[in-house]
C-alpha cells in the first residue's frame, strides 16, 4: 500500500492508520448518502448507474486496487501502457496526468506480503458480500412468506432488490481496498536507515 | 529486539535476526528491500516477526547476508549474542557486576 495519496497534484500523507480509517468512513458515508439520495429522488429510474460510477471514482482517486491512482496498489499488476499521444489540456490543467516513470512501475507491483494481504482482504470481502446475498434472499423470501412485512417495507419489490444488488456491487468494487486500508497498521516513516559511526 | 538480536515471533511464529544483521552491516530497510524486490514496509513486518517470509524470500535474505538460513530464522528464541560469544556466565556476570567485580 502506498503511504501517500496524490490528489490533484497534492500529496496527502496517509501513513497513519487513523487517517486511512477516517477516509474509509467518509467514502462509505458519501456512498450511503448518494444511494439514499438517488433512491429518494428517482427510485433508481435511470439513476442506479450513478452509484457504480461513484464507486469507480472512489476507487480511481482514493481507494485504488484497479487503477494507478488511490492508496492500494493495483491488484493485478500490468505494465502501464505507454501513450505516444500528448495528454489533453484539461488533464494537464486538472493535474490528472502523471507520466509513468520506471520508478513508479516498481512501486505499483505488490510484493509477496502485499499479495497475501490482498488475498486475505478479498476473502473477508467475499464473506461480507455473501452475507449481503443471504440478506437479499432472506428479504425476498420473508416478503413472500409474511405478507405483513410487505406492508412494513413500503418499497416495491423490484426497487428493493435492485437497491440491494447495487449495494452488493458497490461492496464488490470497494470493500477489499477498504479492508486493506482499515487493517494495515501505521506505516513507518523512516525507512530504517542506519549509519555506522 | 534489536539490542539482543531477537525478534519476537509476532504473528508469524518465527524468530529472526534480520534487524540486528541489518544494523551490524549498516544496511537500511530500503536498501535491503530494493535488493530483495519487496516493499520496505515488508522488511519492518519481517523484523517484527509479523510476517513469515516464503521459502524463496527467506533464501534470498540468507543469500544477502551470506549466512545459513537457520542463523537468521528460527522457531525457538535465539540465544543472546553475548552469551553465544562469551558464554552464559560471562554474559550474566557482565550484566550484574557492571564489569567491576
Amino acid at each position: 500500500m502506498r503511504a501517500e495519496l496524490v490528489l490533484m497534484g497534492r500529496r496527502l500523507d496517509m501513513a497513519r492508520r487513523a487517517r486511512r480509517r477516517a477516509l474509509v468512513v467518509w467514502i462509505y458515508a458519501a456512498l450511503a448518502g448518494l444511494i439514499a439520495a438517488v433512491w429518494s429522488l428517482s427510485h433508481w429510474h435511470g439513476s442506479g448507474a450513478y452509484i457504480i460510477w461513484a464507486a469507480l471514482i472512489a476507487c480511481r482517486f482514493f481507494l485504488g486496487g484497479y487503477y494507478r491512482g488511490g492508496l492500494v496498489k493495483p491488484f493485478q499488476y500490468r505494465r502501464p501502457m505507454r501513450e505516444d499521444a500528448a495528454p489533453s489540456l484539461p488533464a494537464l490543467k486538472l493535474r490528472m496526468y502523471r507520466p509513468v516513470l520506471a520508478s513508479d512501475e516498481a512501486g505499483m507491483r505488490n510484493d509477496e506480503r502485499e499479495l497475501h494481504q490482498r488475498d486475505r482482504a478479498h476473502y473477508l470481502a467475499y464473506q461480507a458480500m455473501g452475507m449481503a446475498v443471504v440478506l437479499l434472499a432472506l428479504v425476498a423470501s420473508m416478503r413472500t412468506v409474511l405478507p405483513p412485512l410487505r406492508a412494513w417495507i413500503r418499497m416495491p419489490a423490484d426497487e428493493l432488490y435492485y437497491g440491494l444488488a447495487l449495494i452488493t456491487l458497490t461492496l464488490f468494487l470497494t470493500l477489499p481496498q477498504a479492508i486493506l486500508m482499515w487493517t494495515e497498521p501505521d506505516m513507518e516513516q523512516g525507512q530504517g536507515i542506519v549509519s555506522r559511526e | 529486539m534489536v539490542d539482543n538480536g531477537k525478534a519476537g515471533p509476532g504473528e508469524s511464529g518465527l524468530f529472526n535476526r534480520i534487524a540486528v544483521l541489518r544494523a551490524e552491516r549498516g544496511v537500511s530497510r530500503q536498501d535491503l528491500a530494493d535488493v530483495l524486490g519487496v516493499n520496505y514496509q515488508t522488511i519492518g513486518f519481517l523484523e517484527r516477526g509479523d510476517y513469515g517470509p516464503s521459502l524463496k524470500l527467506a533464501f534470498a535474505i540468507a543469500e544477502f547476508f551470506k549466512l545459513p538460513i537457520e542463523a537468521i530464522f528460527a522457531t525457538e528464541p535465539f540465544r543472546l549474542l553475548s552469551e553465544q560469544v562469551y558464554g552464559s556466565a560471562a554474559g550474566t556476570k557482565g550484566l550484574r557486576g557492571g564489569g567491576g567485580r
